[in-house]
């Protein structure tokens, strides 16, 4: 990982989701969902509601749909960079 | 005849019939951002959609928007064709339903949609010269939706017309919908499964409701959906979505809130109608017989059955028919209360739920055996899986020479993603014991001895 936020983030999906994976083993740009980490839909949600509360930045459909922001948890750190108000 | 009233008509043929769209022709059915569909709108897409429609026998609705999920259901309607619901829209278990219904086809309105079926792309149509609202026979089969069953195999049933429209005038009619007064239902619930189906899409055909089509998930949508829909509204959702709008805090709430596919905590209720100042209902239903009764969580367990729905209880078991629909067993056992309700004791012990969505423990096992490369395998389901919105089930396989990312790769394949593991663990051997059976407590060692207790 590069940068510090994408380190945090990686630790706040571990964190959040009860995952089993060490923080520091997550590629920055693994796929997040159906491959890589496997992240579903429920696990989107609770992601969203912690990135809101840990960043002020809340997250839509038609981000989401715009499938880039999901592609990685640097695309995710990248989103959450422009768009944070915390 | 004001808007939504019964509108059951005899049909020429002898029979009952049920118009296409019971509601007056400038009346909304669904509401997009900055659009208002009405039912004369509706009409017009529906029959240039079916014109366009490839014939066929069997129509899989792999639709994106809800509001061309509703047309392509109206268009397969006027075409004679059934439309089959995917629950499971990964791609084994679509291409699967070629094996059992002939002239089968998919459609879907967005291009990145990929379809293991021959696909229809619906693009604009030319506006048809003549769009009637026809009356369709009550005993038309209008859709199958399906369940997981023991054996890994889909478990069709049958969706008349009839049933259909006469289910959600008794929901209208069990929650006060008044047509001077036309609710605007803004639903978290996807089209494709009974519920969303029920409330999102059919609701507006027949009664004085309006649904929302712009994008709905997190809480940020559901707050420009509100400030986009005109009171009363009506939210439909479930109790993780319920939970993550009072987590995300809502500055303008809904008219009314109607929660269902899982038990709704009575704290959450009470939480959501002190805040909001709004009264919860819950829907009870299932995917075999659709929604079939209410209650309002604060006031207690006891559940209403609707309208119409006729509950026969046999030593706690269930058998539920309605005006077009047989009768069905449910795999819930239920106690009946003094006024004509029903308390539920809990589920059959197969079935298992995560994330509203209910499977076959025994078929999720056969799915995980029949992969290639797997000698013997099992899901084992965590104790506090109704607690946890993020637990998952656990998978351990005998599989020597795959590799947990390849059966994690067939099982997405097969399931739906919720029921997918985390991670596959291989096993040398199962822990059955002479008779072959695997205990929870074998089980439970196995996963301590791994260190993933």
């Amino acid at each position: 990982m590069q940068f510090p936020i994408e380190q945090e983030l990686a630790a706040l999906i571990v964190d959040v989701l009860q995952m089993e994976t060490d923080p520091a083993e997550i590629a920055a740009e693994a796929p997040l969902f159906h491959e890589g980490l496997g992240l579903d839909s429920i696990d989107a949600l609770e992601l969203a509601l912690a990135i809101s509360d840990r960043y002020g930045c809340d997250l839509k459909s038609d981000d989401a749909r715009n499938q880039q922001i999901f592609a990685s948890v640097r695309a995710l750190a990248r989103h959450i960079e422009m768009h944070r108000t915390k | 005849m004001r808007d939504g009233e019964r509108a059951r008509v005899q049909h020429p043929a002898g029979g009952t019939a049920f118009p296409l769209v019971g509601r007056d022709s400038d009346a909304v059915l669904f509401r997009a951002p900055g659009r208002e569909f009405t039912c004369a709108r509706f009409l017009a897409d529906a029959h240039g959609l079916a014109a366009t429609l490839p014939a066929r026998r069997h129509v899989v609705n792999l639709c994106q928007d809800r509001y061309w999920f509703a047309v392509g259901f109206a268009a397969a309607l006027l075409r004679g064709q059934v439309t089959l619901l995917a629950s499971n829209n990964s791609a084994g278990w679509v291409g699967a339903l070629a094996e059992r219904f002939a002239e089968i086809g998919s459609i879907s309105e967005d291009p990145d949609v990929k379809s293991p079926l021959p696909h229809h792309l619906i693009s604009p149509a030319p506006e048809p010269a003549v769009a009637p609202n026809p009356a369709i026979p009550a005993e038309r089969l209008a859709a199958v939706v399906f369940t997981s069953g023991t054996t890994g195999e889909p478990v069709p049933h049958r969706k008349l017309w009839g049933a259909l429209a006469e289910r959600s005038r008794a929901a209208a009619l069990r929650f006060g919908v008044d047509p001077a007064s036309p609710i605007a239902v803004i639903g978290t619930v996807p089209p494709q499964h009974m519920y969303g189906f029920e409330t999102t899409v059919l609701l507006p055909l027949h009664a004085p409701a309006s649904s929302w089509c712009g994008p709905i998930f997190y809480p940020a949508d559901v707050r420009a959906a509100l400030a986009a829909a005109p009171p009363p509204r009506t939210l439909v959702t479930t109790p993780l979505q319920l939970r993550a709008l009072l987590q995300a805090s809502l500055s303008e709430p809904p008219e009314a809130v109607i929660s269902a596919t899982g038990p709704l905590a009575p704290e959450t209720a009470q939480e959501v109608e002190t805040r909001w100042g709004i009264p919860v209902h819950e829907i009870f239903g299932a995917t075999e017989v659709g929604s079939i009764a209410a209650r309002r969580t604060t006031q207690g367990e006891t559940w209403t059955p609707y309208p119409g729905v006729d509950l026969v209880l046999d030593r706690n078991e269930a058998l539920v028919s309605g005006p077009f629909a047989a009768p069905c067993r449910l795999s819930d056992r239920l106690e009946a209360t003094a006024e004509g309700g029903f308390r539920l004791l809990g589920r059959d012990g197969d079935m298992l739920k995560l994330g509203g969505r209910r499977t076959s423990h025994a078929g999720l096992n056969r799915t995980l055996t029949q992969i290639e490369g797997v000698e013997d395998g099992v899901f084992v389901v965590p104790d506090d899986l109704d607690a946890r919105p993020s637990a998952r089930l656990v998978a351990f396989v005998v599989a020597p020479e795959r590799t947990g990312q390849q059966i994690l790769g067939a099982l997405r394949e097969r399931l739906d993603p919720v029921f997918v593991p985390r991670k596959v663990i291989r096993v040398a051997a199962l822990p059955r014991n002479a008779l072959g059976k695997l205990s929870r407590d074998a089980l439970r060692a196995l996963q301590k001895s791994m260190g993933r207790e």
